[in-house]
């Protein structure tokens, strides 16, 4: 049964074959998971079923550190087991469960995780819960000062020609580019952020214009061989389309750098705080954190904030710092260093 | 398959051909020789990862191109760190794990340079990735030893060096931690992008996987020692497939559709 057959190597045989088995369950439902996909894999690992596995494997860690003496005796082996009970901790604490559970014992009201949209200019306080698809309404409200999408320079202009070939040129407002002796060259004459055709008498003018939009396009010039000059306007919104005498296909892209939604935290018509939030630099407030999730991608009117609880999440950070020091300590400096300093 | 007609590719196939040149020579006892060929063969791994860093203007682990490229660059100065402060041998398969993981950079995975999506622009982009590169190389190495441990072929013997399934159990023991880093800034980083430190992805299920795994091989070795060496040199090579599950089949698979899948 066990290596040495006395009682300490059995409590020792035990306690690690219940891990391996807890272990061994916890893979082959991860792998499972993984074939379900991100929300089939969120109900499934939230469900009934698994809340008893999760239930198993946190007695099992504390059964762990109870039972063996080992554990207890080794720092490192005894941090990464308490890193790992603190992330499960943490991970209840945080539920949408743990959340309705508190508001129904001690009437605590605060919800795991929604969305709310903001207009420009706009303040805000609801939020539509993602467990209970209710509308929650946060002690405070939030205004959107501006909402703008940054892109990454140069922008480019697409130009597909016969056979095959291709360019892809940096768009530089009045600069020519040669393409071949067949095609001649193009010059990138205006930007538009908000293209539009403005009727002056019998004349059409295109302009960059405010309001509702955007439209953004370019204004080109192609040149042929024989110095033909024509004009054309190339747009980001709508595909490269060309008539059948038409020798260039051309497309207008430009690459999303960042999403930038300017917020104020506004309490009794007071500006409580207040930040830029971008994707992966969140606003942390009053036991919540708000993210830039998405936004109107017709007129840039509005953005769309998930904002999440911050409950349960100093748990779960301080188990993950044990466990990295827990398995630094365990292999490297005890397993690698230690052993090596002992040898010499 | 397409070769890449470019000075990038040129630098690869350099370093594929250093690296392989350096195995055969060393096979056939050309011992200095073949260890002036690996030399070269990093050498070039390394200008190509500094040129595609250059050329890119972000650190090169975006895509699998560039880490193929990162792993095809780690893997000498990784068997160094092996052999003289781990006792480990592996020359040899170090020769052949460079060559192997360079031919998806220079035959697969395109080289078209990409801006950062908003959410790799973090700070934590590069530690994650590259902690994992490590890590995986560990894991290589290991599974290599394992393999050598179960075939029962042990081709240089030195007295001063450990045996395949130890060795295989140093490298774990050096990448795990490695692995467990790479789940932990991941997670923190999954809480700052998206807002939540667990998405159930498939990327990150299969991460879990493979941690697991290896969490498991600690358990059993901790239980049987070296009683049932094979039995532990399989845990190592079930890790490496779970790994390579991990790092291919996830990302290339549209079965697992998930917040990774930009990393192709």
């Amino acid at each position: 049964m066990s290596t040495d057959g006395t009682n300490k190597g059995r409590h020792r045989w035990i306690v690690c074959w219940a891990g391996l088995i807890l272990i061994g369950a916890l893979f082959f439902l991860s792998i499972y998971g993984a074939f379900l996909g991100s929300s089939r894999a969120k109900s499934f690992f939230n469900s009934p079923t698994m809340i008893v596995i999760w239930m198993t494997l946190t007695a099992g860690l504390i059964f762990s550190l109870v039972v063996s003496r080992r554990l207890l005796r080794n720092v490192g082996l005894l941090l990464m087991h308490l890193g790992a009970l603190s992330v499960l901790a943490g991970a209840v604490w945080g539920s949408a469960g743990a959340h309705n559970l508190r508001e129904k014992l001690f009437g605590i009201r605060k919800f795991q995780s929604g969305q709310m949209i903001i207009y420009e200019q706009q303040a805000e306080k609801h939020v539509v819960s993602e467990s209970s698809a209710r509308i929650t309404e946060l002690p405070f409200s939030i205004r959107l000062k501006d909402f703008r999408i940054e892109y990454y320079k140069p922008e480019y202009l697409q130009i597909q020609g016969p056979g095959a070939r291709s360019w892809a040129v940096p768009v530089e407002i009045g600069s020519e580019v040669f393409l071949d002796s067949d095609l001649g060259s193009i010059t990138v004459l205006r930007s538009f952020e908000n293209f539009r055709i403005k009727i002056e008498g019998e004349k059409r003018i295109a302009v960059d214009a405010n309001g509702l939009g955007p439209n953004p396009a370019l204004e080109v010039q192609l040149k042929d061989p024989n110095g033909n000059v024509t004009t054309k306007y190339v747009f980001e919104r709508f595909s490269a389309h060309a008539r059948p005498e038409d020798k260039l296909l051309l497309g207008y892209y430009r690459t999303i750098q960042d999403y930038i939604s300017e917020l104020q935290i506004i309490k009794d018509g007071r500006i409580l705080a207040e930040k830029s939030i971008e994707v992966n630099h969140p606003l942390h407030f009053g036991g919540y954190h708000f993210y830039q999730h998405s936004y109107d991608s017709e007129n840039e009117q509005y953005t769309v904030l998930m904002v999440v609880s911050d409950s349960g999440l100093a748990l779960v950070y301080a188990g993950y710092v044990m466990l990295c020091i827990g398995v630094f300590q365990h292999f490297w400096l005890r397993g690698i260093i230690g052993k090596k300093l002992k040898a010499n | 398959m397409a070769i890449k007609y470019t000075f990038q590719g040129l630098l690869i196939y350099a370093a594929i051909a250093g690296y392989l040149l350096a195995f055969i020579v060393s096979l056939f006892g050309g011992k200095k020789s073949g260890r002036f060929l690996h030399l070269f063969g990093f050498i070039i791994a390394l200008l190509a990862f500094a040129y595609r860093w250059y050329h890119v203007g972000h650190v090169p682990l975006q895509n699998l191109f560039e880490v193929f490229l990162a792993l095809g660059m780690s893997v000498y100065p990784l068997g160094l760190f092996c052999r003289y402060v781990l006792r480990t041998p592996g020359r040899l398969a170090d020769m052949l794990i460079g060559a192997v993981v360079l031919l998806p950079a220079g035959f697969v995975f395109s080289a078209r340079p990409q801006h950062l999506p908003p959410a790799l622009q973090s700070w934590l982009f590069g530690p994650h990735v590259a902690v994992y590169v490590l890590a995986y190389i560990f894991m290589a190495k290991a599974a290599c030893h394992a393999i050598a441990h179960i075939v029962g072929n042990t081709p240089f013997v030195d007295e001063n060096l450990l045996s395949p399934e130890q060795s295989a159990h140093q490298m774990i023991c050096v990448g795990f931690p490695l692995l467990t880093l790479g789940l932990v800034l991941g997670s923190c980083w999954g809480k700052l992008a998206w807002g939540d430190y667990w998405g159930w992805d498939p990327k990150e299920l299969w991460s879990l996987a493979s941690w697991l795994l290896y969490a498991g091989y600690f358990h059993f070795r901790s239980i049987y020692r070296r009683r049932f060496a094979r039995i532990n040199c399989l845990w190592a090579i079930a890790g490496i497939t779970i790994i390579i599950v991990t790092m291919l089949w996830v990302n290339l698979s549209r079965l697992f559709a998930g917040l990774h899948s930009y990393a192709v």
